[in-house]
């Protein structure tokens, strides 16, 4: 080994000793203790496949759900995302100043933006007095919170900056020499869309579409204010299973059956965006 | 001229939400509408005369003080490393660091804790939740510090080196000055995240509040309307540390 490459690993290696005790390791020990077994509230190693048999019996059905509220949360956004991310590419001229707004609160308001979403759609919420002052309707809709559509509402808020991100880096790559020269030959804007912007985008494409569906199947602090009995999600029981049932391998093999699931749809996904109009 | 009008639809709900908290929390009315009442700064006035609020606001400000020194620390010296690799190699690690980002923070947490207690049965609490937000945000500093240097000229420290400087000074007299906007940056984002996080504090902290799991705990409980108030406290305190970092490091995607 020469003296560069070992000195670059002594330099990676502080981040990748937190990376192994803090994550490789727990991820392990978690995997194991979802074989092990729970005797009245004790918790012991053993080679169960219990905890397994049981998530599979109790929450195949939520877990289909999750996945799907992950995938719509993320269809709109990314989609959502990606008109803005092209206005602000093609519509304006300041556009990177325009991005520090939307930069701005991807680092903060986690909590903040899903109470503001409570205080907007509650029962004696800003959108209920608006409808009631308005004369759309006499008493508040109690449907608007605790419902399935405000729990899609506040994670969409949520995640647009993640969408935002790395489509507008990607489309900042994309010359005007390529899209003027379609112009020229007669391409509509969807062809020039279609055939000439999306295909290099295809990176950050994906990576909108990974953020935002990972971290919507993955959220249960949403469907836990928001979200109603209608609108829960497997985050909320992988909680569940650990603080208030102290089944720790049920909840080891749930946290591991989300991962599974989420990891398995982005596979799916990547190959639909990476396949996807790629000329033979 | 539709773009413009689209741009400013979504300005309004990215940032509408979080106003609306913001003007709320100078309300006289304790339900959340119109009319605000008479402006006041009551809730404040109550936070301020709070003891949990500010038991739980040193805690934050520990804990994202610690995080962004470490992370910052941790994460330079990666990318400074990543730089001396092959690509290939300096991606799949990159990638590597970035995967506890990706994982929902609910299961890394557990994950931490299940560790943390069981496997080597130790008590959780601040230090675990830096360590934690350590993993969590040094992703960022390294990615921030790869853009960086990827615009830093090495021909300056070879200059240097030439003109008889150690590594060592060479470091810290030629390359430190020129990266140390984005290290204070990237270190202000570490904060923020910090700052901003709930969920992973929420489980290793153990017992006891930061800023997040205080708020969370008014969320859950109470109609108290000065919450308001702590949401707005919490999210001028990551907006702004966000706003000045990106400013230092002229981070572009």
């Amino acid at each position: 080994m020469t003296e560069r490459v070992g000195r670059a690993w002594l330099l990676l290696g502080p981040a990748l000793a937190v990376l192994a005790a803090l994550f490789a390791l727990p991820a392990i020990l978690l995997f194991a203790v979802s074989f092990w077994e729970v005797r009245s509230f004790r918790l012991s190693p053993a080679l169960s496949l219990a905890a397994w048999a049981g998530i599979w019996r109790d929450y195949a059905g939520l877990a289909a759900y999750t996945v799907g509220i992950g995938l719509a949360v993320s269809a709109l956004t990314t989609m959502l995302g990606l008109a803005f991310a092209l206005a602000v590419r093609f519509a304006v001229r300041q556009g990177d100043r325009l991005m520090i707004a939307v930069l701005i609160t991807l680092f903060g308001g986690y909590l903040v933006k899903i109470y503001a979403w409570k205080s907007i759609l509650g029962a004696d919420g800003l959108l209920n007095q608006a409808l009631i002052a308005l004369g759309l309707t006499g008493a508040p809709l109690q449907a608007l919170i605790y419902s399935r559509g405000a729990v899609i509402v506040a994670l969409v808020h949520f995640l647009l900056p993640f969408a935002i991100l790395p489509l507008y880096a990607g489309l900042r790559n994309v010359s005007d020499t390529a899209i003027e020269a379609a112009r020229d030959l007669g391409a509509s804007r969807a062809a020039i869309l279609w055939r000439v912007v999306l295909p290099q985008v295809r990176g950050g494409l994906f990576a909108a579409i990974a953020f935002t569906f990972l971290l919507a199947a993955g959220d249960y602090v949403t469907p836990m204010l928001l979200g109603g009995p209608g609108g829960t999600m497997l985050g909320q029981f992988v909680l569940l299973e650990f603080s208030t049932n102290f089944d720790w391998p049920a909840g080891a093999a749930l946290s591991y059956a989300l991962l599974g699931s989420c990891l398995a749809v982005l596979a799916v996904l990547a190959a639909v965006v990476f396949g996807a109009g790629r000329q033979p | 001229m539709i773009g413009r009008l689209l741009i400013a639809l979504f300005l309004l709900f990215l940032l509408g939400p979080i106003l609306l908290v913001v003007l709320f929390s100078f309300g006289s009315s304790a339900l959340i509408g119109f009319p605000t009442g008479p402006l006041t700064l009551d809730w404040y006035r109550a936070l301020w005369n709070d003891s949990g609020f500010w038991v739980s606001l040193r805690a934050s400000l520990v804990v994202a003080l610690a995080t962004a020194v470490i992370a910052t620390l941790t994460g330079t010296l990666a990318a400074l490393g990543l730089r001396r690799l092959g690509a290939g190699t300096a991606r799949l690690l990159t990638g590597g660091l970035a995967l506890p980002v990706l994982m929902p923070p609910l299961v890394v947490a557990i994950a931490i804790v299940v560790l943390v207690v069981r496997g080597l049965g130790l008590p959780l609490g601040v230090p675990v939740v830096v360590l934690a937000h350590v993993l969590v945000t040094q992703p960022f500093v390294i990615l921030i510090l790869l853009a960086r240097l990827e615009r830093f000229d090495p021909a300056a420290m070879e200059a240097a080196r030439d003109l008889g400087a150690t590594e060592w000074q060479a470091f810290t007299r030629v390359m430190l000055p020129q990266i140390a906007g984005a290290l204070v940056g990237a270190g202000l984002i570490a904060a923020a995240i910090s700052l901003d996080d709930f969920i992973i504090a929420s489980f290793t902290l153990g017992g006891g509040n930061t800023l997040s799991t205080f708020t969370w705990g008014k969320m859950r409980t109470t109609l108290d309307p000065s919450i308001n108030a702590i949401a707005t406290v919490l999210i001028v305190l990551t907006l702004s540390l966000s706003a000045v970092a990106l400013r230092l490091a002229r981070y572009r995607g």
